[in-house]
């Protein structure tokens, strides 16, 4: 009996809360619809990227208006378009298009306007965050310093990223360039880091793919999935980067670390290109339109890292862009490339003689994360880099077949274990102190007894060995960052005792 | 560049704009001329449609129509009014009445492009998504 009365008191209540109240509405008319674009007629008051709402038999269908002209609103419809008819009523929201932000959010995978598409329920809303947002200011914010972890071991050795960058990855398609992004969310794992990922008209095969592979690493406890399939209408492509970045902000404005991948823009300017040419807007280069350059500079100046009296927080993009042919040269990838703090080029020939990740160590580059590599690292990278790239001109040159003196035949040796160490497997990331011990005893010459086609096992098994023996050696490693003279020698010791115990190493 | 519609019944608006109904006669012999001369004809039922709205903003007159679902007294139609006056805030108002059964009872003011929806179904539809919260 109480729960009647309960019930009947709460709706009591509710029906004298509710006011009665009529506010004036600003409406026009739909005089043209197709291909996910309605031209309206009215709607005198609307502004720019304002929400619409389109009443329609099925119910409210939402859009945004993007062209404003003198008679007319051009306005791109972010759903189901069939479902409106010539002459349907349009109605201004009075508010910029909004999505809901919350920590209910992460584990799950959205669409761009945050519903869900994995069936696990509602999404509770802490709070809406617009979509379009102007990036923070000089004040706001700070010089990159805290290093984002991929765990793969070329990246953070002689490309490093830094928490607040944004590093392009840029390939042709198939060779890696969404591994990248996965593997480095898959590193995350206890490094207190929000992860975004954002699939911009990717098959929904892969992402459903790639959704368990993370459940599976337990990544989704932190990574939050966005996804404009390849079905999709291209509004819905179109604000999908912006929707993830504003649910970065959310983690941001928390004074928390979020890493968010676009997977890729390339897919995201073609839909924008449609919009623009189907609004009529004027063609320009490849017939993308004249505002290109700021749909992804506006997009990428939100990632940033944000000084301790703004919360602290930081937002590292890793931006994806596909080459046609390996031509970095074209519209997409120059402007991009000139937005971004640095890009990884994978390159097909490494991809197809087997050294995966495919990155090419001399086109890829890194501007600001240098500064934030932990020392330790910064001790063993450094020789590194300069290994690298000596190893790749003597290579060159020794395919000339002419004799070679010892110290040159010395750098080719150790090149190639260098070439081995960097191949690794897809997710399989390698904590950073182990990534430290290994790159430790290559340039200390420990590694060059070993044959080159054994540095893989020579590599696994001394990960093993040390988490065996040598557990208080890499925690020292990941706890102080630093390498001092007596760790040096502990560390060398360590190798020298692993190495005791192999058969396969050259008398 | 093209002359749109809305252009050429505003300069019409302005050349009429004082002038006794001799002059206007004359004034619109010549603005037919020129629509001849310029091609434009066709686009004259288009700036009929504009020249009235422009005649409506600049006198001050508000086409409004107000939706009831019984019809309005004569004392709710003159409160609409002076209502509608002061929201758009113009001078005169010349409201169509219109009887539609499906808002059940209240009313849907509609002038220009604002409408202004007090009617019973919107409000019993706002209470139903809000008990289903």
């Amino acid at each position: 009996m109480s729960t009647k009365d309960f019930i009947i008191e709460q709706l009591k209540e509710q029906i004298a809360d509710f006011k009665m109240s009529a506010k004036q509405e600003t409406v026009g008319r739909v005089i043209e619809i197709g291909d996910g674009i309605a031209r309206i007629e009215g709607l005198d008051q609307v502004m720019m990227s304002e929400m619409l709402e389109f009443k329609t038999a099925k119910g409210a269908i939402f859009g945004v208006a993007l062209n404003l002209e003198e008679d007319r609103v051009g306005a791109i419809i972010l759903g189901d378009y069939l479902g409106i008819k010539q002459g349907d009523e349009v109605k201004c929201l009075n508010k910029i298009l909004q999505v809901p932000a919350g920590d209910g959010i992460i584990g799950r995978v959205v669409n761009p306007l945050g519903e869900p598409l994995d069936g696990k329920g509602e999404i509770a809303a802490a709070k809406y965050y617009p979509v379009e947002k102007i990036a923070p200011g000089v004040i706001a914010r700070e010089s990159v310093k805290q290093p984002v972890q991929t765990g793969i071991k070329v990246i953070d050795a002689i490309i490093p990223i830094g928490r607040g960058q944004r590093e392009l990855i840029i390939g042709d398609r198939q060779i890696g360039k969404s591994a990248i992004a996965i593997d480095t969310i898959i590193n995350q794992k206890g490094q207190n880091m929000k992860c975004i990922y954002v699939a911009i008209g990717q098959k929904e095969s892969k992402v459903a793919g790639l959704v368990a592979k993370l459940e599976q690493a337990g990544a989704l406890d932190y990574t939050t999935v966005v996804l404009a399939g390849a079905s999709d209408p291209a509004s819905l492509l179109y604000i999908a980067p912006y929707a993830g970045t504003a649910l970065a902000e959310y983690f941001l404005d928390k004074g928390q670390d979020v890493l968010i991948v676009y997977d890729d823009l390339s897919k995201h300017a073609a839909a924008y290109r449609e919009i623009s040419l189907l609004l009529r807007r004027p063609p320009g280069r490849e017939a993308y339109p004249g505002d290109v350059f700021y749909l992804h500079s506006r997009l990428l100046e939100r990632a940033c890292k944000l000084s301790a009296e703004y919360g602290g927080g930081s937002i590292t993009a890793l931006p994806i862009i596909e080459t046609q042919a390996g031509d970095m040269s074209a519209y997409i990838p120059t402007n991009v490339i000139s937005i971004t703090d640095g890009q990884i080029y994978l390159m097909p020939e490494l991809f197809y003689q087997g050294s995966r990740p495919a990155v090419d160590a001399g086109l890829s580059v890194s501007r600001v994360g240098s500064s934030a590599q932990i020392k330790a690292m910064k001790k063993v990278a450094g020789k590194m880099k300069l290994e690298a790239a000596q190893f790749r001109e003597l290579a060159a040159f020794a395919q000339f077949g002419s004799e070679l003196d010892k110290d040159t035949k010395a750098k080719l040796e150790r090149g190639r274990r260098l070439q081995e160490i960097f191949k690794q497997g897809q997710y399989s990331p390698v904590p950073v102190a182990n990534q430290i011990l290994i790159f430790f005893s290559l340039i200390n010459g420990l590694a060059d007894d070993v044959p080159v086609d054994r540095i893989s096992d020579f590599e696994l098994g001394l990960y093993k060995y040390a988490s065996a023996s040598g557990a208080k050696i890499l925690k020292e490693i990941a706890e102080k960052k630093d390498l001092s003279e007596k760790l040096e020698t502990e560390m060398k010791g360590l190798i020298n005792d692993y190495k005791n115990g192999l058969e396969y190493l050259i008398k | 560049m093209k002359i749109t519609p809305k252009q050429s019944a505003l300069s019409l608006y302005e050349a009429l704009e004082e002038k006794s109904a001799g002059q206007i006669k004359a004034v619109i012999k010549k603005f037919v001329e020129l629509l001849a001369r310029d091609n434009m004809l066709g686009a004259s039922d288009k700036i009929i449609v504009q020249f009235v709205k422009i005649w409506h903003e600049k006198q001050g007159l508000v086409e409004a129509e107000a939706i009831s679902a019984n019809g309005l007294s004569q004392a709710n139609i003159k409160l609409l009014e002076n209502y509608i006056i002061k929201l758009a805030g113009a001078k005169t108002v010349s409201l169509n009445e219109k009887i539609d059964k499906n808002i059940l009872g209240g009313v849907v003011i509609r002038y220009g492009d604002k409408i202004l929806d007090a009617s019973l179904k919107t409000q019993l539809e706002e209470l139903k998504e809000k008990m289903v919260k």
